[in-house]
């Protein structure tokens, strides 16, 4: 039983979105702490631990966006599922996108889950909650 | 020793003479109907080279007929330079299979112009067995190869467009998505956020809101859909059109039921088509005969018209009808008619409907009274081929 919050890294370039998502998580059961990186380059500093970000947490789950400036999903989540040392966090691809060709290719890089943001707030609810209570209640996650 | 009498003598005369005229007479014709077809003859003696060129193979050389000795030289001369081997190739396969040939090539006439021929060609042999003789027939074919190259420029000029087309209203469609998304969520963040805060007056506002933000992303939708027609439509293959309709009622069994409304068709054909699209053209139409029955019970009926190059297929329904003025805007996109009446759709059910039938080479159109029903026709070639050069 996890004592502990839960670690998220929300890598997410509209402050619109990141809003939705905090708000979200805050209905939730579930102790949560949220970073947030505002594109690609941000979260791999984030994640391999850079600089400012020596002593930060490793997350236990990433939702990632695929459209973003300077780096974008799709090469991060090459990047960590290249990387022996991030490999094994779940990545879950949030984005609203719901063309075939972006699920085809999150799959074919190693996405855990790929979820199209619904347009209604209440709907974006039920699927921050039901992340969190897959990946935290009902799935097994590796040990850090 | 037998005398021919003076009577017999002009006679002959008089038929020697007639046939020279009929001679005379066959030959001009000839003449003509080469010029006219711009079709030339010539004939080459093989072992010699000796040539007989008529005087519209000249022509179509860019020749004044007779100002040059024909021979087989001068004929492969002509032949443009890219094409010569080609050419050779023709005469030697015949010349060994015993069989005619027909090529095309190009010539280039003496001021640099390049015409296209069609050149047909035909061997006779000696008693010997020995090639002897190559007859053939020469045809300008300019005009028609430079306006198959400008349709098919067209065609490629087509496919570009209609791909860039797809990609702008994909790009529209998805880049709109996002705005409003924000636009409809935190409307609802402030819905329950404020929630006892805010009078009745402000939820009101925020629901019209709300509303319009869902709406526009039904209509973004509908836009992609439309605009993927031709590029997203299956290929063509045999199709019942009588399982199109029953899976369409299937889809739509809720709002029949509901409506209590009737359905009827005469025995529909099998045709080549794309059948996902032919069944979402009888939804369109289907659910539109119920959704403006007006007072009475829908009473629906599917019919086929067999002509000599197509089938004619219709829905016919009891509602409220159209106005002959409007007929042609009910195929526009987003023309809605009835605005009074509580629909659900975005307007662009009959626009696809009718982009549907044009990728199928046929054709739409409506028949109606105001209060006596409607009837829709579309056409499909009972020969179909694909209008949209895509996938």
């Amino acid at each position: 039983m996890e004592i502990r919050p839960v670690e998220i890294l929300l890598v997410e370039d509209n402050p619109g979105d990141v809003r939705l998502t905090q708000l979200a998580l805050k209905e939730n059961k579930i102790a949560n702490n949220l970073h947030v990186a505002p594109d690609g380059v941000e979260a791999l500093r984030f994640l391999l631990h850079e600089d400012e970000h020596a002593d930060t947490p490793t997350p236990d789950v990433i939702l990632l966006d695929l459209n973003m400036p300077r780096k974008d999903g799709r090469e991060v989540l090459a990047e960590i599922k290249a990387n022996n040392m991030l490999k094994r966090i779940p990545v879950v691809i949030l984005t609203t996108s719901s063309a075939e060709e972006d699920i085809l290719k999150s799959y074919d890089l190693h996405a855990n889950c790929y979820i199209t943001k619904p347009a209604d707030f209440d709907q974006f609810i039920e699927v921050v909650q039901t992340i969190e209570g897959f990946w935290f209640s009902i799935v097994k996650l590796p040990s850090k | 020793m037998t005398t021919i009498s003076r009577d017999e003598l002009v006679r002959e005369i008089e038929e020697r003479k007639r046939a020279q005229a009929a001679l005379q007479r066959s030959h001009e014709m000839l003449q003509v109907a080469e010029e006219n077809a711009h079709l030339g003859s010539w004939e080459m003696d093989i072992p010699t080279g000796d040539s007989t060129w008529s005087n519209e193979f000249y022509r179509i050389c860019g020749l004044e007929p007779g100002s040059v000795e024909p021979t087989a030289e001068l004929g492969f001369q002509i032949i443009h330079p890219d094409d010569r081997e080609s050419a050779n190739e023709a005469v030697q396969e015949s010349i060994k299979n015993r069989e005619p040939y027909s090529i095309e090539k190009r010539i280039v006439r003496p001021d640099g112009e390049v015409r296209y021929v069609r050149s047909r060609g035909e061997i006779s042999f000696d008693d010997a067995g020995n090639p002897k003789t190559l007859r053939g027939s020469f045809m300008d074919i300019t005009e028609q190869v430079l306006a198959h190259m400008k349709l098919e420029a067209i065609s490629t000029e087509l496919m570009r467009s209609n791909e860039e087309l797809e990609q702008f209203a994909y790009v529209a469609s998805h880049d709109l998505q996002e705005p409003l998304r924000m636009i409809t969520s935190y409307l609802q963040i402030l819905q329950r956020q404020y929630k006892g805060q805010l009078d009745e007056e402000a939820d009101e506002f925020i629901h019209y809101a709300v509303d319009g933000a869902v709406r526009m992303k039904r209509l973004i939708n509908d836009l992609l859909v439309y605009s993927r027609v031709g590029t997203r439509g299956e290929p063509f293959a045999s199709t019942d059109l009588e399982q199109c309709l029953k899976d369409s009622l299937h889809d739509l069994h809720f709002i029949i039921e509901e409506s209590k409304a009737t359905i009827t068709h005469d025995p529909l054909p099998t045709i080549v088509a794309d059948s996902g699209q032919l069944t979402q053209i009888f939804q369109n139409l289907i659910s539109n005969a119920i959704k403006f029955r007006g007072e009475g019970l829908s009473c629906i009926h599917v019919g086929a018209v067999e002509n000599a190059n197509e089938w004619q297929i219709y829905v016919r329904d009891n509602g409220i009808g159209i106005a002959p003025q409007f007929f042609d805007r009910a195929f526009v996109i987003f023309e809605r008619l009835h605005t009074d009446i509580e629909t659900s759709g975005t307007g662009i059910g009959l626009a696809m409907c009718k982009k549907i039938i044009v990728r199928h080479g046929g054709s739409m159109w409506v028949e109606s009274e105001p209060g006596e029903g409607a009837t829709f026709y579309f056409t499909i070639s009972k020969v179909c081929g694909d209008n949209y050069d895509g996938d």
